[in-house]
């Protein structure tokens, strides 16, 4: 083994309270040691994915006591798998981002880099705790990290969306306290796994009440209605790498959240049921508003909100099929839905109000950029043969197998919607006369290669979707295997 | 109609809610009985005193059982203030006075110059004594952080550097994980305990937590008078 999962934590911190000395010393230095940090990550989260997908799950204990008397972090395929999308697109928001700020003085460019870096550990510390209450650690972690990206030295209505998440996230914070406490009063332990194989003796009304919170704080991070009044704002006036790095990166943390607390932590029979609802729910709502906004990000972010539906809808199918579905639409979305952010930031990026109408005839202006964006539209709707027609199609099937015909149908209806707003911008971008005589904005060198790097990978998973489902089947496998995820973690020695 | 239906909704959690936490009280015994829970609590009260040999339980499982979770708040508390400097960016650009501008009168300005070093002694003792006696690097920092308070408001002119506070506030954070990843290396896992631990109720005793306890007290002091100096100070960090 090369490293242990610790580190994801461990590194990242030392590095947050070492930048602002080196900083002192190195101006450059506070860019670049964020992106060397989750440089090293994702080799380490590389290398331990394929450590794991071998010789089974790692369960580290921290501070030398075993499960369930310490915290413990978990890393086994489902975890890993999340953990390695999450620092890749890090990596990639960091070398967007990378020369942001840069005609602004050094304090600007240390605290957005090191919020930035923060956003990630908190998000992978999310998916690789083991204790209830250290993930309400990381979610705070996430949570500041998000309010403060949100309202980054820009204007008034970024403030004013800033406040509103945190508000919101305050809230989620608060229930997630209540909840675990509820827990923690009933069964005396908070270790994720210890309270799973205890879960049978607690009240049913306890455990209601308490999976109800749970899912109205999770449920307020994961973007799901009707508790998501914070996204569409916070992702329309957070800067462009922002929006990107939440809809890649925070959503899945707390979306893994809210899955971890459904099939492993509680076994109650209606909370698949209440999954597809709610999925259902968000799904509808956000398709039909998005088609209604005038703003680009805006449609970008109810489009974020309409597929995070359609995750919960494929893990509340609760069949191993739907959960690679799921996990396939997470991977494509964390891919997809950046390379939309980047691209369409470019393509709105001199105009004032943002609409969807200075998009008309970049085409001619900023081929290059425009083909990407058309690229992830087409992608993201589930045209073949990109990456979002195979993840589309296994939801599908798995619908499909557990027969749920009413919801297939009703999802086949949500995506000609999808497929009407995508094609409208592609419709303007490309064969609409330029009305406005704003100028192209020139992408930088590192945005080029950002967004190559996530169209190849559209294309790669595109047409060799066989590629990256090994890896789903085995996360999916991880998830489903409750009993072993508890025996692994109740029975950790220190190595 | 939306607002009753949402107002019903609300009613209906905050009655289960309020139910389910009136029954379980404060303090009291798990309701489930059953020869499977063995409640963590019981462990951490027999380990502190046995193993780790540390008078206060708090302590010794806000800074060793759970000591992950503490560096987390840590962080948690050193990204506010980050955060903070970030959004109180435009003000600061266009005022560059302090708000309070009226000199204080001398009673108070000689006596909390006579206040001052009590207050930081206080709180020095407060974290020093963490394993020893109520309190910790948390209150401890917060009891420093109400000396400079006191001292900014007696005097308008009172500066702190803001350079100094960064360095004081990254050094300790650098110990606390530092501390964390030394246990990593010597015991084998993160923020183990590594030296020994002498005696119940020393002064030096309990292994890392006083140190821990230490940087952790120093840290909270540096970002707390950070965040006052910032609101109330608002030339903040341009010359910093």
């Amino acid at each position: 083994m090369v490293g242990t999962p610790v580190l994801f934590i461990a590194i990242p911190l030392l590095a947050a309270f070492l930048i602002p000395l080196t900083g002192m010393v190195w101006k450059e230095s506070v860019r670049i040691i964020p992106g060397l940090i989750l440089a090293y990550l994702l080799v380490l989260a590389i290398n331990l994915l394929s450590y794991v997908t071998v010789n089974g799950p790692i369960v580290e204990v921290i501070a030398g006591w075993a499960p369930p008397i310490g915290i413990n972090l978990v890393f086994n395929a489902f975890s890993g798998f999340l953990v390695t999308i999450m620092v890749f697109m890090g990596l990639l928001v960091w070398l967007y981002s990378y020369r942001f700020k840069s005609n602004v003085e050094y304090e600007a460019a240390r605290k957005y880099f090191l919020l930035l870096m923060m956003l990630v550990t908190g998000s992978v510390g999310i998916v690789l705790t083991g204790d209830i209450f250290n993930m309400f650690v990381f979610i705070e972690i996430t949570g500041i990290s998000g309010y403060a990206l949100t309202a980054f030295y820009t204007g008034r209505d970024s403030a004013e969306a800033s406040f509103k998440y945190l508000i919101m996230g305050s809230i989620a914070s608060v229930f997630l306290l209540l909840a675990i406490m509820i827990i923690y009063s009933q069964l005396g332990t908070l270790n994720m796994a210890d309270v799973a194989s205890k879960m049978h003796l607690m009240d049913p009304k306890y455990k209601a009440v308490s999976f109800i919170l749970f899912v109205i704080a999770l449920g307020i991070e994961a973007e799901v209605f009707p508790l998501n009044g914070w996204a569409p704002d916070a992702y329309a006036e957070a800067p462009g790498p922002v929006g990107a790095a939440f809809s890649g990166i925070v959503v899945k943390a707390a979306v893994y959240a809210l899955i971890r607390y459904t099939y492993t932590i509680f076994d109650l029979s209606g909370a698949f049921d209440l999954l597809i609802i709610v999925g259902l729910m968000t799904l509808v709502i956000a398709e039909v508003a998005a088609i209604r906004q005038e703003k680009l990000k805006r449609m970008l972010a109810y489009s974020s909100i309409g597929q995070m539906g359609l995750v919960f809808v494929s893990f509340g199918i609760g069949t191993k099929e739907g959960v690679f579905a799921a996990l396939f639409i997470m991977l494509n979305h964390a891919i997809i839905k950046p390379l939309l952010f980047f691209s369409g930031s470019y393509l709105v990026y001199h105009s004032k109000k943002k609409t969807i109408s200075d998009v008309d005839g970049m085409g001619k202006l900023a081929p290059f950029t425009s083909l990407l964006f058309a690229l992830g539209a087409f992608s993201i709707v589930g045209l073949p043969p990109f990456a979002g027609f195979w993840s589309k199609l296994s939801f599908l099937m798995a619908a499909a197998d557990s027969n749920m015909l009413l919801i297939i149908g009703l999802i086949l209806t949500v995506s000609v919607v999808e497929l009407v707003y995508y094609m409208r911008v592609v419709n303007r971008i490309f064969f609409f006369k330029r009305a406005s005589h704003l100028l192209a904005r020139r992408p930088t060198f590192n945005a080029y290669i950002v967004m190559s790097v996530l169209a190849v990978l559209i294309l790669v998973i595109g047409f060799y979707p066989d590629s990256v489902s090994t890896y789903l089947h085995n996360a999916a496998n991880s998830l489903f295997d409750k009993s072993q995820y508890i025996h692994s973690v109740l029975t950790a020695t220190i190595q | 109609m939306k607002k009753i239906l949402v107002l019903l909704l609300l009613a209906v959690v905050g009655f289960y809610t309020a139910e389910t936490f009136f029954d379980i009280g404060f303090g009291k015994a798990p309701f489930v009985k059953s020869s499977e829970i063995k409640p963590v609590k019981d462990v951490y009260l027999h380990q502190t005193v046995q193993e780790l040999k540390v008078a206060n339980a708090v302590t010794s499982i806000v800074v060793n059982f759970r000591g992950f979770d503490t560096l987390g708040e840590v962080t948690v508390l050193f990204l506010s203030v980050t955060a903070l400097g970030s959004i109180l960016y435009k003000k600061r650009h266009h005022v560059g006075e302090r708000s309070v501008l009226f000199s204080a009168s001398s009673i108070v300005t000689s006596g909390s110059k006579l206040l001052f070093p009590a207050i930081v002694l206080l709180g020095a003792y407060v974290f020093i004594h963490g394993h020893l006696s109520p309190g910790g690097g948390f209150q401890g920092g917060v009891i420093i952080a109400t000396g400079f308070l006191l001292m900014l408001l007696a005097y308008e002119n009172y500066s702190v550097s803001h350079k100094g506070l960064a360095i004081v506030e990254s050094l300790a954070g650098i110990t606390f994980a530092g501390v964390g990843l030394l246990g990593f290396m010597n015991g084998g896992t993160f923020l183990q305990n590594f030296l020994a631990t002498g005696t119940l109720n020393d002064l030096f005793s309990g292994g890392i937590i006083p140190i821990i306890y230490i940087a952790v007290g120093f840290k909270v002091a540096a970002e707390l008078t950070g965040v006052i100096y910032t609101v109330l100070n608002e030339k903040g960090e341009q010359h910093g």
